[in-house]
């Protein structure tokens, strides 16, 4: 809410300077958002009136105007406005003045004609954010006064009130909280006293409730003979600073003491009221047209002001198109009441429909507020727009009851501070308050503090005026026992600093994805209440964020992508939750000075970086799998924990990705599982190995797992590892119509106990040789 | 009158000295120390000396034997160094070293590590929870009923089944207390969500560190003093650290922390990075109720939670101006942090 400071200070002496106050305020828990100068300080500006206005002669969007500028002379100024009349009082900037923006007017020639002096609108006077046209003063204004007169320099205070303090959304209710902070008195002039009140007539008048619920209390009161017309400009400056625009006087009005002491009130125009008013619910079905132009479909759950033939406002949230206030109003009905927050919230929720009078009610009223503020209303109107007011008010129902006492226990106080406080001191600042000691422990919480419900809320209080900053630091230590999630926490922490050190990047995508990463196989986890397009539900996978992310560096013009992701997938149709690793590999690895190999990643790479996890057991075979050209399913002992291929060329393309794309995806506690067992030390070798390679052509279809299982189909107890080293495919035959593989082999024999002979090892040699002739009809090359 | 074979070592060591290069050297070699160099002669002669001279021959043969074939071993290791020195001498040692790839960890671990490290050394343990939830952890049971003005529905994502995304990780301090009875200190880094227009400072997912610490006579000035070490720790010992009272539903009293740090950018001004405050009693009752004991008796039980946002303290060491950035996983953004 918006706050002028020269309000606040009509009902509390304020610290010394703007920026002490917005510290006492901020340090109390109460954020200033903006801080904002207002107002015309403008030595140069006056009141002038438009005695006479003419088309200019070289412009269509021009006129000349003759003002009165109260020196006794008149003055030409052209001016681009239309919104004004001849007769109207508007702003005048002579030559010499400084606006806002530092716009500095002189005497000037526009098209040809002289202009001495600008008329101003109420941005260019920082009054308002009105830019729409001439600023229109009241007839009242006086020609040739300084426009500080009308309009004196404010700052402007953008302040968040939290959802539990409903009792500061008005200038007299944060007044009343200074006053507390600062020990000094409020001033309650504006507030009309109880004798001042009119009397409340229950029977026979013309307000009834049927919904005593959701509108405990409702008051009515006729004023009659009001004059509605524009209001004064004093009106008009002080919600116009708040932020409300200025509709008419009696509206203003019903804003003005909105702001001021934190009622809303509502005015309806008496004569559209057909019949008595009556609080009740809507039924099912019903419809309303609102002041905004629209019509709103109600349930019964919603709260309506209605007379005997319809609606005519839905209840603390918004006013009738037809009953409102309008130039023609004559008799004026003004509605202040009680509606239960619970109740308003909803509806305004619901009906998407928040307004000013809303927010309050949802915040909660204070109850002994409302006939004075009906009453502030009432006197307002009659000094702005005239009208007689009834000698009565029409009531109905009862004030909600005051908050319950509150017992507050010292000693408690003390401990969950931390830090003990003189028993004196939290009385003082609960005093101040606005509480009352009643007996022993217990305080009486005023009306408007319907948010003090427990012992910690008055804890709370004192806090915030004793000051945090006065409680000491304390440190406290307990051992903990490592947790599951700590153990999580590690072993993902260990994975992540592997990929990086293998050269891979570490992405976070968001969990929730674009409708165009969906792929319309999979079940969805769809949001309800979807913002845009680009997030529409929850991640099954981390693969489409990532493709998005390599797509992204794609297009930036990089060479070679790696990337993995850590992170929560969601599993169909419940959305459970499991950890999980994406890889995601691209590009082209680059020569350097050292080394003259250019090539494309492919999948190899991306085996290579799911062998190096070192998860023992590691399987590999042959998949299918949706938008995939080459799948390999990852196995663990027997189990599927996830799956590596590359996209086809159709995906690929997608991401304006040329060559492969290598996607992998796996389940992470799998992982950890398989890699928690310890380690065990298996001792060093004391014996020299003996290493003999074994080279050969085989047809294209015999494939390296093949080879593997031959040599080891020998069980060789000698033979301690094979490795690949060589591997290519070249044509032969007479017209080189045929292919055929070369691989090539180094095996590593020892013994644990005593050091091979040469022709040992030759023996064993020969006989994995003659096995791989026969099984696979190996070619040997020497 | 010197002997013969001291004059043989004086020639011997000037030839030594003076060999040009390891070929001349060698040269030496065999002329005194080959077969029939000098000193095998010596040797012969020595078969035909008188018998009385031999033991003083012999022993000043020996030294000269010793002394030639050491200045030789001297003299060759000083080719070897020179010719070793030689072969280096040419490399160009400015040029670049053997490229490694190496990848980088994204900003947003980075912190969430060092803040995790932190508070573990202040004896927390890590707790999780999904960030699928149900109304009741992310509201009802956090002391803000459906009808309370603090409950943000329409900032909260819902899925087609009534569940939402959770709107904050408190969620976790619920999870954790019906797991487990007090006393309690948990953190939980996360993913939480909200339902706002997306700008440079507002994205749909973000990052935070929840904390919990329930025990006996736990107080405000406890929870000062872990979240001042904490934010000293992570942000440098001269952050001035500032507690200004605020509003949770779930917390009373509530305080936002406000820092002020020369690690930061613009350290001149209060920046807000955390929410707070002191376990709210109702919220224990909730928990009691939906564990069906009173393991958390407010009377007997205190404790403070908070929040802290990752993002927001990433973009604030880091100096980086735009939330949406970590979601985009620029590699040339990535790298930066390597």
């Amino acid at each position: 809410m918006k706050f002028s400071v020269n309000w606040l200070r009509e009902f509390v002496e304020l610290p010394a300077s703007v920026e002490q106050l917005a510290e006492l305020l901020t340090m109390a828990g109460i954020e200033i958002e903006t801080i904002e100068s207002r107002g015309a300080n403008f030595d140069q500006v006056i009141v002038a009136q438009i005695q006479q206005s003419k088309q200019h002669p070289n412009a269509d969007r021009l006129t000349v105007c003759i003002v009165d500028d109260g020196s006794g002379r008149t003055r030409q100024i052209v001016c681009g406005a239309k919104n004004y009349k001849v007769g109207d009082k508007v702003p005048l900037a002579l030559p010499g003045a400084e606006l806002s923006g530092g716009l500095r007017i002189r005497e000037s020639k526009l098209r040809g004609v002289d202009s001495e002096g600008m008329l101003c609108s109420a941005k260019e006077l920082s009054i308002a954010e009105d830019a729409a046209g001439l600023l229109i003063l009241s007839p009242e204004a006086r020609i040739g006064a300084p426009i500080t007169e009308i309009f004196p320099t404010d700052t402007i205070f953008d302040v968040e009130i939290t959802p539990n303090r409903g009792d500061l959304l008005s200038h007299f209710g944060l007044a009343r909280e200074i006053a507390a902070l600062t020990r000094k008195r409020i001033v309650t002039a504006s507030v009309p006293k109880a004798e001042a009140l009119p009397a409340q007539s229950k029977v026979g008048t013309s307000v009834a409730i049927s919904a005593l619920r959701e509108c405990p209390f409702y008051s009515a009161r006729r004023i009659e003979n009001v004059k509605v017309g524009p209001s004064p400009d004093w009106l008009r400056a002080r919600i116009e600073a708040a932020g409300i625009r200025s509709i008419n006087n009696v509206v203003d009005v019903s804003n003005y003491v909105m702001l001021e002491l934190g009622q809303p009130t509502h005015a309806f125009d008496a004569d559209k009221i057909r019949g008595g008013i009556h609080v009740r619910l809507a039924h099912d079905g019903e419809k309303f047209l609102a002041l905004d132009g629209k019509t709103y479909p109600l349930t019964r759950r919603d709260l309506v002001i209605a007379d005997q033939e319809g609606i005519v406002g839905i209840g603390g949230v918004m006013g009738g198109e037809e009953s409102g206030v309008t130039e023609t109003t004559r008799n004026v009905l003004l509605e202040s009441a009680y509606f239960l927050p619970a109740s308003i919230r909803r509806t305004a929720r619901t009906l998407n429909l928040p307004s000013d009078a809303s927010y309050r009610f949802e915040r909660g009223v204070d109850p002994q507020m409302i006939l004075p503020a009906s009453q502030r209303t009432t006197e307002l109107i009659r000094q702005v727009a005239s009208g007689m007011p009834g000698d009565s008010i029409g009531v109905a129902g009862e004030f909600p009851p005051n908050p319950p006492k509150i017992t507050l226990r010292y000693e408690r106080c003390n401990e969950l501070l931390g830090s003990p406080i003189e028993s004196n001191t939290v009385d003082t600042i609960l005093s101040n308050f606005g509480l009352q000691k009643n007996g022993d422990d217990g305080w009486r919480v005023p009306s408007y503090r319907r948010d003090l419900q427990g012992e910690v809320d008055l804890i709370e209080e004192v806090t915030r005026v004793y000051g945090i900053d006065k409680i000491p630091s304390a440190d406290r230590s307990r051992f903990t026992p490592l947790s599951e999630a700590d153990r999580i926490y590690d072993f993902e922490t260990k994975l992540r600093r592997d990929l990086v050190a293998l050269g891979l990047n570490e992405a976070r995508t968001s969990s929730l994805i674009a409708r165009d990463q969906i792929n319309e196989a999979n079940e969805l986890i769809e949001l309800r209440n979807p913002l845009s397009e680009d997030h529409i539900a929850l991640r099954v996978s981390l693969i489409p964020g990532l493709l998005a992310a390599l797509a992204r560096n794609v297009r930036a013009g990089a060479e070679r992508i790696a990337l993995f992701e850590v992170g929560n997938i969601f599993s169909p149709p419940k959305g459970e939750e499991r950890r999980s690793l994406g890889i995601a590999l691209w590009g082209t690895m680059s020569p350097n000075w050292r080394s003259h190999q250019k090539r494309r990643i492919d999948f190899f790479d991306l085996k290579g970086v799911i062998e190096s996890l070192r998860v023992p057991e590691l399987k590999f075979r042959r998949g299918e799998r949706r938008g995939l050209v080459l799948t390999a399913e990852i196995l663990l002992v027997k189990r599927r924990i996830g799956f590596c291929g590359q996209l086809s060329n159709t995906e690929a393309a997608m991401l304006d990705a040329n060559g492969p794309v290598l996607v992998a995806e796996i389940d992470l506690l799998e992982i950890a599982q398989a890699r928690q067992r310890p380690r065990l030390f298996s001792g060093l070798e004391r014996y020299p190995a003996i290493r003999r390679d074994i080279a050969m052509f085989v047809a294209p279809n015999v494939t390296h797992a093949e080879v593997l299982r031959v040599i080891d189909s020998a069980n060789e107890p000698l033979l301690e590892r094979v490795e690949l080293f060589d591997l290519f495919t070249e044509k032969v035959g007479e017209n080189a119509g045929q292919n055929r593989k070369s691989l090539a082999y180094s095996l590593t024999y020892r013994d644990k106990n005593r050091t091979l002979t040469n022709e040992e090892v030759s023996a064993v040699h020969a006989r994995i040789r003659d096995r791989l002739q026969r099984e696979v009809r190996a070619e040997l090359r020497e | 009158m010197t002997h013969p074979l001291e004059q043989l070592r004086t020639d011997a060591l000037r030839d030594i000295a003076t060999a040009e290069d390891e070929r001349l050297l060698e040269a030496v070699r065999v002329r005194f120390l080959g077969r029939s160099g000098a000193i095998s002669e010596w040797s012969e002669k020595m078969k035909s000396l008188p018998k009385e001279e031999k033991p003083i021959v012999g022993k000043l043969l020996n030294e000269v034997r010793a002394a030639i074939t050491a200045a030789i071993e001297a003299r060759a290791d000083e080719f070897r160094a020179a010719r070793e020195s030689a072969a280096v001498a040419n490399i160009d040692i400015s040029l670049p070293g053997t490229p490694h790839e190496r990848g980088a960890l994204h900003p947003l671990t980075q912190m969430l590590d060092r803040s995790i490290g932190i508070f573990r050394r202040m004896g927390f343990a890590l707790a999780d929870g999904p960030d699928v939830e149900t109304e009741w952890h992310c509201f009802d049971a956090l002391n803000t009923p459906p009808d309370h003005p603090a409950r943000n529905e329409q900032d909260t994502f819902y899925l087609r089944d009534g569940r939402l995304l959770r709107a904050h990780t408190s969620t976790v301090q619920i999870r954790a207390m019906q797991a487990a009875a007090p006393p309690l200190r948990v953190i939980a880094p996360g993913a939480a969500y909200r339902r706002d227009e997306i700008d440079a400072t507002h994205s749909a997912q973000f990052h935070q560190i929840e904390g919990l610490y329930v025990d006996e006579k736990v107080s405000v000035s406890d929870l000062k003093g872990t979240l001042e070490f904490f934010l000293r720790e992570l942000l440098g010992a001269d952050t001035a650290v500032r507690f200004r009272p605020h509003y949770f539903p779930f917390t009373e009293p509530s305080f936002e922390i406000d820092v002020k740090s020369k690690a930061m950018k613009g350290g001149e001004q209060w920046i807000e990075v955390c929410g707070c405050g002191m376990v709210h009693p109702a919220v224990f009752k909730a928990i009691n109720a939906a564990r069906s004991d009173s393991a958390y008796d407010p009377e007997k039980w205190t404790g403070f939670a908070f929040g802290l946002g990752m993002d927001r303290l990433a973009m604030i060491l880091f100096d980086i101006p735009d939330i949406r950035l970590f979601a985009q996983n620029d590699l040339r953004f990535l790298r930066q942090f390597a």
